[in-house]
């Protein structure tokens, strides 16, 4: 059965699109599992991370991306999914015959157009009020996606800071949702935005009513640089949101792993000094996910 | 005629321990906010001599509201001679304001600042925990009061975000 999960947060800059790279390979590489990193955010980082600038852009024109598989499909396209997939792509080897690899669904910068066009078009083809239209191109999507994702063990949303309709259906989409933050001031607003969102509920209080292990989320604290600071306001978001025990610390080799090359490589190659941190974050977010899959 | 003893522990011995801090103008704030950390944290129990007539004034010693300017007891048992003056660095970020107001309000909050005595830390904390207390409290209760305060303003500016 397919695994959904989604990599959000509201807020830009956190490394949304850096995790999802990293648990994809991870994932790959010794859960051994066939990963789809579907790239839901516009600037499309977590497609350049994989396939680079050119293999992004060839795929752009040749129109194999996620706002064309929207697009095709809205307007009853009948491309086979695998048209829009990039097989097996990424700079670490998982080895012939350990079963794991890693595809990607690329992103496009058009994907937000794409989203309002198609509420126009499905505004003007019934009479609906314009939150009924929404509901539907949300839903729309969801099915969309997870029709998608049925090939794969794991699908990872990379999902974009905004809320988009593509986002929001990721939301509502995933088994379980990774909100990565760096420990500052403003992430707190942030982190309890997204955990209403992710709940469905619209004040703190009706969030805090909701039990940590009955939550759909966990946050994920990256870029830590082991200050009091920081230690200060985990202390305070740990009052109020589930956090991951594991934590990603400001590392050079985290950033390195990320330029583009087109060179295989193997896990401890790529992540160098950063792989436990990979390691312990892997073995944890999947059992999170796994416990919650039970348990819903 | 034999001399009475009395021991004291926890919140009366610390009570105790400032006592006899603040009899010697010598130390500094942070100083004194050291040793009396480095004294609760090794010395369990200490035992004070009280003198027959002067028992009602060994009570208020060990009580918080009189404040002689010399403390009438010595410590008998226990206590190790104070280390030499090499104040640990103070830590900015405990206690974690905001959430100990949140665990368990302002009472709470301002009996965990009780122990920082200088206003210069006092200030610090509130600096490095965000906490905006302004120009005008002057004394460490002042200080602690308006530290509270900025940490409640803190949670409702939070909740309000969140509605």
């Amino acid at each position: 059965m397919t695994q959904f999960l989604a990599m959000s947060n509201r807020k830009g800059g956190v490394g949304k699109s850096t995790i999802s790279v990293m648990l994809a390979h991870a994932a790959a590489s010794w859960g051994k599992r066939r990963v789809l990193l579907m790239d839901l955010d516009t600037q499309c980082n977590a497609s350049l991370m994989l396939v680079g600038g050119e293999g992004w852009e060839k795929a752009s024109r040749a129109g194999h991306t996620i706002a064309d598989y929207f697009y095709d499909r809205f307007e009853k396209v009948a491309e086979d999914e695998s048209t829009y997939v990039l097989a097996n792509i990424g700079d670490v080897s998982h080895g012939r015959f350990f079963g794991g690899r890693v595809s990607l669904l690329p992103g496009s910068q058009r994907l937000e157009d794409i989203q309002n066009e198609l509420f126009v078009m499905q505004s003007s083809k019934r009479e609906l009020h314009a939150d009924a239209v929404a509901v539907q191109v949300r839903g729309r999507m969801k099915r969309l996606m997870k029709h998608f994702g049925m090939d794969f063990d794991l699908v990872i949303m990379d999902c974009p800071p905004g809320l988009s309709f593509a986002a929001l259906a990721a939301l509502d989409l995933a088994d379980h949702i990774v909100v990565p933050f760096r420990p500052d001031f403003v992430s707190q607003f942030a982190m309890d935005r997204v955990a209403m969102l992710i709940e469905r509920v619209e004040t703190g209080e009706q969030l805090a009513s909701i039990p940590f292990g009955e939550r759909r989320y966990s946050c994920l604290p990256n870029g830590l640089k082991g200050d009091g600071a920081e230690r200060m306001l985990l202390e305070q978001l740990a009052l109020d949101h589930p956090l991951l025990k594991t934590s990603l610390p400001a590392l050079d080799s985290i950033a390195r792993a990320f330029d583009w090359d087109e060179t295989r490589k193997s896990m401890e190659q790529k992540y160098a000094d950063a792989l436990p941190h990979l390691r312990a974050l892997h073995d944890e977010v999947f059992g999170v996910a796994q416990l919650r899959a039970k348990s819903a | 005629m034999r001399k009475k003893t009395r021991a004291l522990s926890g919140a009366s011995q610390e009570a105790f321990f400032r006592r006899v801090l603040r009899a010697h103008p010598g130390l500094s704030p942070e100083e004194r906010d050291a040793l009396l950390r480095k004294l609760r944290s090794e010395v369990a129990q200490v035992r004070v001599r009280v003198e027959p007539r002067a028992e009602g004034e060994a009570a208020a010693i060990i009580g918080k509201t009189a404040a002689p300017p010399e403390p009438p007891a010595k410590v008998i048992q226990s206590v190790p001679p104070p280390p030499a003056p090499t104040p640990a660095p103070f830590d900015p970020y405990s206690p974690n304001v905001v959430v100990v107001v949140r665990k368990g309000g302002r009472e709470a909050a301002l009996a965990a600042l009780d122990s920082i005595d200088s206003v210069d830390n006092l200030r610090h904390l509130a600096r490095e925990q965000r906490l905006s207390i302004g120009e005008e409290p002057v004394t460490a209760a002042d200080v602690r009061a308006a530290i509270v305060t900025a940490a409640e303003r803190r949670i409702a500016n939070r909740m309000a975000a969140a509605t």
